[in-house]
């Protein structure tokens, strides 16, 4: 039985996928991608998909552990299907940040802090949760 | 020494390299030197954007990453040298190289950033990693040569890290699951190779901006692992790498109990015997000086 996700949540799961450029139905849920993230998601990354694959936008777009991902991109190499998990949880960070709901406080950061982090990790940090 | 005569590869440092990993640059700058080339540096960049955006529509964030490409094409243009640039921290690399594959793949996303940033980027640019011209422009053989001091007693993991492979298909540089480009270089300069399976494992990259703990666990599971194979020092290409498994050492002071992280370039000027007085290893948590000396490598000061 494929399970179509319907109305309100079906425009945001197309929407997520124009932005991507992937498939949520392509994944298989093998569990390759989870096996290999380093990150402890809470749900893990074939989680987050399935429920996505069920329409479950609302739930899934709201979940703490997609600020966990690091972009190692382990996932997106090992997925036998050509899905980059690691795409589709940066396209659901995105619909925050371009709403206006940063993740980490800039201000809240510290001088000290600042001063002893490198560049690079800090325009990334800004890049993905500011 | 004088550099007339020598090569000259065009070169983006990017930002790090010019604040927390100057010990990455100029270890890199004096080994060209010393093997007859030189790294020169692009007159006018910007910063790379550090992450390459991984959705497909974000074009904004390869803005950054383009004005380096042009600024490239321009630099070679003017030096009638090949079209191409090299540079040295991972996140460059995997950003400047993922834009020019992006372009190739959609030609059309080139079109909308030079009609964005009024310029004319052609595509031209052929990105490489110093690790990767010295492997395949340079050659690891013709590196062996170059080597005078004998750095065999040195047990060393080489840590490759996540965004100097991935995604294999678009960076192209090695296996990313099993790469070798960081092993067949220590070996070409005589440095005992420690293989440890944390080799590619992701040390906590950015997040040390959100939940630094769980960066910090992340590296420091990777230094548990180089310590039980037996490693005494870990290499790296990034200073993202270096810095997040230097600092999750935080509470140790010396190479008693903690494991010093080197950038590949500084054991290199050491092979060389180069001195390293340039390479700020003050800065380092774990200075690397007491292990590299007590393995009765020279970790000289001054130029001898
Ligand atoms: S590895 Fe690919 S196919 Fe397997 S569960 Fe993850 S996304 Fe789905
Ligand atoms: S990219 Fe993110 S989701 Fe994928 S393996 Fe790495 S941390 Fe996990």
């Amino acid at each position: 039985m494929l399970i179509e996700p319907q109305g309100q949540s079906l425009t945001a799961i197309q929407e997520l996928e124009r932005s991507t450029g992937e498939k949520i139905t392509d994944c298989y849920q093998c569990g390759k991608c989870t096996a290999g993230c380093p990150a402890s998601m809470d749900p893990p990354p074939s989680v987050l998909i399935r429920k996505l694959q069920l329409g479950m936008f609302d739930e899934v777009v709201s979940e703490q552990s997609i600020w966990s991902c690091m972009a190692c991109l382990t996932c997106s190499e090992r997925c036998p299907k050509g899905v980059s998990p690691a795409a589709i949880i940066e396209g659901l960070k995105l619909i925050h940040l371009r709403d206006m709901d940063p993740q980490v406080q800039a201000e809240e950061l510290g001088q000290e802090f600042l001063a002893q982090s490198t560049q690079q990790a800090v325009v990334s940090g800004f890049r993905k949760f500011i | 020494m004088s550099s007339e005569g020598n090569i000259r590869v065009p070169y983006y440092p990017g930002c790090t390299l010019k604040t927390k990993a100057q010990g990455f640059e100029r270890s890199a700058m004096e080994c060209s030197e010393a093997l007859g080339f030189v790294l020169d540096e692009l007159k006018d960049w910007n910063c790379c954007g550090a992450s390459f955006p991984l959705t497909k529509d974000n074009l904004m964030g390869l803005a950054g990453p383009t004005n380096v490409l042009i600024e490239a094409e321009k630099h070679c243009q003017e030096h009638n040298v090949a079209p191409s640039v090299v540079t040295l921290c991972s996140f460059c690399y995997n950003t400047l190289k993922r834009t020019s594959h992006a372009f190739k793949e959609d030609p059309s996303k080139r079109t909308t950033l030079n009609a964005f940033l009024e310029r004319d980027y052609q595509g031209t640019i052929k990105v490489e990693h110093y690790l990767e011209y010295l492997r395949d422009t340079y050659g690891f053989d013709k590196l062996a040569e170059q080597v005078k001091v004998d750095m065999s007693s040195i047990r060393v993991a080489p840590y490759y890290g996540c965004l100097l492979l991935k995604p294999g298909k678009e960076i192209g540089l090695d296996d990313p699951e099993e790469p070798t480009i960081l092993h067949d270089f220590l070996d070409a300069i005589g440095v005992t190779v420690v293989d440890f399976p944390a080799q590619v494992d992701c040390c906590g990259s950015y997040l040390v901006m959100r939940e630094p703990e769980k960066a910090m666990n992340l590296s420091s599971g990777i230094l548990d692992e180089a310590g039980e194979y037996g490693a005494q020092a870990l290499v790296t290409a990034c200073p993202l790498c270096q810095s997040n498994l230097d600092k999750c050492q935080r509470s140790k002071t010396s190479t008693k109990d903690g494991l010093p992280v080197l950038y590949f370039t500084q054991l290199l000027a050491m092979a060389l015997g180069l001195s390293t007085e340039n390479h700020q290893f003050e800065d380092h948590q774990i200075d690397p000086r007491p292990v590299i000396t007590a393995c009765g490598i020279g970790c000289s000061e001054k130029s001898e």
